[in-house]
């Protein structure tokens, strides 16, 4: 009897175990959509990848300078750097250089350099690059990986980066093939007509363009909206994603560890796990988490609201254009530039090349629609709610806009495989530090291959 | 005998000691009615200079040259537009498919020089005082009574508004259609950064700054004794010119008055006012307005503060492109006009615009903004303001001048008279107005006019008593 009480408790256990690993693990769902112009057509989609190349003309390149040349500029406050935002004196240098110095045309091939491809999916055309290894080892294959960029960035923020994953110094390193698309409404993919494009809608619409290039299996990387997206992805289909790996994890809800480690993590950091670094970087609490939050998240709240108002003047302005975007990538790279005159560490080349795919796309009034399109839902929509249980990498770099020390992140994702402090660098870190952000991939996949390999 | 003489001396003595330490305590209690305190300021270029500043005051006209007029037409032209989600209205702010009939008005039927002779019909003067020139509009009554004079009145604008939303109700105040209505000269000043008065170059210019100035302008223009009127910023300048000098403003009239600061009454009437509206003075109205509180306090909040979020921390960046182009410009503004007329406007295709404004009119304030070029300057206002915190001193003090409330329905953020109270310890009028929202001046003239009447009456038989 008592052998039979065992089995059966013991059956009940397993019952019990598989039935709850099979609830808790549940997978976001998703819904096709139908993004394009009017009603959804009947019958299947045009499917065919069709290559592209980007383009300009004179007329393009005229017209640029004209508005360059009509610009209406302001004077900054007598001794306010970048604390009002944008300062004029440097951005008439930044101007100056665009007008006289910069040239598109050889920018538009270095864009060219790698094959672009569009692709129709849910209605609307999908762009992304896609770049193979030149020279493969006998018998290896290249490992896929997508990686997606934020805003305000696009693909050309990972053309620092590619080389390094598609041809590694070391033999010991995996050779990767490198998918990046753009967002819908970002660049030189179409913007979504409809209502409600969200990021659980651009990862299902990443997933299916990676089985329609014929991948069943493959990594995802990103930063920013790139993060958030590729972490929907890995929740839509757990299977196809191998592993995730991102450098930005904001919280997306505040747990209980979260708020004690907020209220405690001062006094008694190693309860927390914290290091001298995270303790530097969430205290005090009020400035770090509140005040400063603050000062930087106004962009976040009009795109949020009111997109289409906000981006109305920058379409027509190339140097309010400019303003806006390079901004972030002064502030967003390093706080303290704030307070210094000049503060870009990027290329201008680099930093208007990226403001150009914004400009001769006229997309930052759709770039700004997905603000609103992911919190006007409020923030308790179903993939906030899911943790994510494929592996997962996460790169911490020290001068990221929101920092989450490691006991925060792993709420939210289960299987964190490395969790990689940096030496230096921001919210930009595939364009501001290529290496390192190529090395902790590397770090990170060679660790869940050797770990499949078994 | 000799004794009870003593008891009596000794009790009289003591009446007399508490007497005095009654009236000592009276008056020291009585200085609690703070002042706020306001520093001169120097707004200008560079240093500040030694020496006496230029106190004239120079006639100035609106003007246009047909370059600027050119101009304009040519960046409308080259507008790139963007067409709006299907079926997403004002939702997602300026609907694309209007903005495109807006455009198009203003580039073939927008008359400038005609509007510009409209702005000269009023005569208007620019003075510098602490470093910057101030623009205003100075209307004097044509008629007035024999043996009466004028009360002088001064109107200050918002954001994104102007000296020229008070067109359309100057006349109802300079020359009221009834004898038994006070007669006013009025004055509409521009603040510093909007308009044609001059853009300070230097940190740090808030509400209060505005205020001082003001009080200067008034002081310049040999009144000792006004009223003041104000919505938007006019209604926080005003209050802080109340705070700042009590015996030169006379009475204070706003149709604008968000909590200062939320203090326990406020706190306890969110929490209980929708159960016991009675206990607070709530009328239906203002339960409809408050309740649900995270919808109507928080969410409707965060839905339309975004501009004011970025303007308050990156005014320079977020101005930038709408200097360049009008059309963003002209979204970005007009934008306001429609949802803080009527927040249901967001509903329509057109954002209800037409519906109680004239294009004329929503394009003339735009092209104040525009021609001036001063939609940064403008912004920076809410940084100076808002960036120093919510615990200023100027939010901190109550207003001891006799003040007058419009409670217009649609107003962007609604105050019944309990919260009004609690900064506003002199308040002789409080009306919940018939109609209209958070431009009043220029949607519903007539009704303002009459609540300034009102309330300026009642200030003024007063005072005769």
């Amino acid at each position: 009897m008592y052998i039979e009480l065992a089995v059966a408790l013991g059956l009940g256990v397993v019952v019990a175990l598989v039935f709850l690993k099979k609830r808790r693990k549940s997978v976001l769902k998703a819904h096709d959509g139908c993004w394009g112009v009017g009603a959804c057509p009947q019958g299947p989609e045009d499917d065919s990848i069709r290559p592209f190349r980007v383009e300009t003309t004179s007329e393009e390149i005229e017209d640029l300078h004209r508005r360059l040349d009509q610009t209406r500029s302001f004077p900054s406050l007598e001794d306010s750097q970048f604390n009002y935002g944008f300062n004029s004196k440097y951005l008439e240098k930044v101007v100056s250089y665009w007008r006289n110095d910069f040239n598109w045309r050889k920018q538009v091939d270095k864009l060219n350099k790698y094959p672009h491809f569009k692709t129709k999916i849910e209605g609307i055309d999908i762009h992304y690059i896609h770049v193979k290894p030149k020279s493969l080892a006998e018998g290896t294959r290249a490992v896929p990986l997508v990686i997606v960029h934020g805003w305000p960035g696009s693909f050309y923020e990972f053309y620092g980066m590619i080389p390094l994953l598609t041809e590694p110094s070391s033999p010991d390193d995996i050779t990767f093939e490198i998918i990046c698309p753009s967002i819908p409404g970002y660049g030189f993919s179409e913007a979504p007509h409809k209502k409600g494009f969200d990021s659980v809608c651009a990862a299902h619409i990443f997933n299916k363009l990676m089985k329609r290039l014929g991948f069943s299996q493959y990594y995802v990387q990103g930063g920013d909206w790139g993060s958030l997206i590729t972490t929907n992805m890995a929740q839509l289909e757990p299977n196809a994603v191998k592993g995730l790996h991102i450098n930005f994890a904001p919280p997306s809800k505040g747990g209980l560890l979260i708020m004690l480690s907020i209220l405690f993590g001062r006094q008694f950091p190693k309860l927390f796990g914290f290091t001298e670094h995270d303790v530097k970087r969430l205290f005090p609490t009020m400035e770090k988490l509140v005040v400063d939050r603050i000062r930087e998240t106004g962009y976040l709240h009009i795109q949020a609201t009111k997109p289409d108002t906000a981006g109305r003047g920058l379409n027509d302005s190339p140097v309010g254009l400019a303003a806006y975007i390079l901004e972030k990538f002064s502030t967003w790279t390093d706080p303290e530039f704030k307070i210094q005159k000049f503060g870009l560490c990027f290329s201008l080349d680099d930093l208007l090349t990226n403001v150009m795919i914004y400009w001769t796309s006229g997309s930052i009034i759709s770039s700004m629609r997905f603000y609103k399109e992911n919190f006007s839902k409020g923030l308790n929509q179903p993939h906030a709610k899911l943790p994510v249980y494929v592996p997962t990498g996460v790169a911490s770099f020290p001068n990221e806009l929101t920092h989450s020390p490691k006991s925060w992140v792993t709420p939210k994702y289960y299987k964190l495989k490395t969790y990689t402090p940096m030496a230096r660098g921001g919210h930009f870190a595939a364009m501001e530090e290529p290496q390192l952000l190529a090395e902790d991939v590397q770090n990170f996949v060679k660790i869940v291959e050797k770990r499949e390999k078994k």
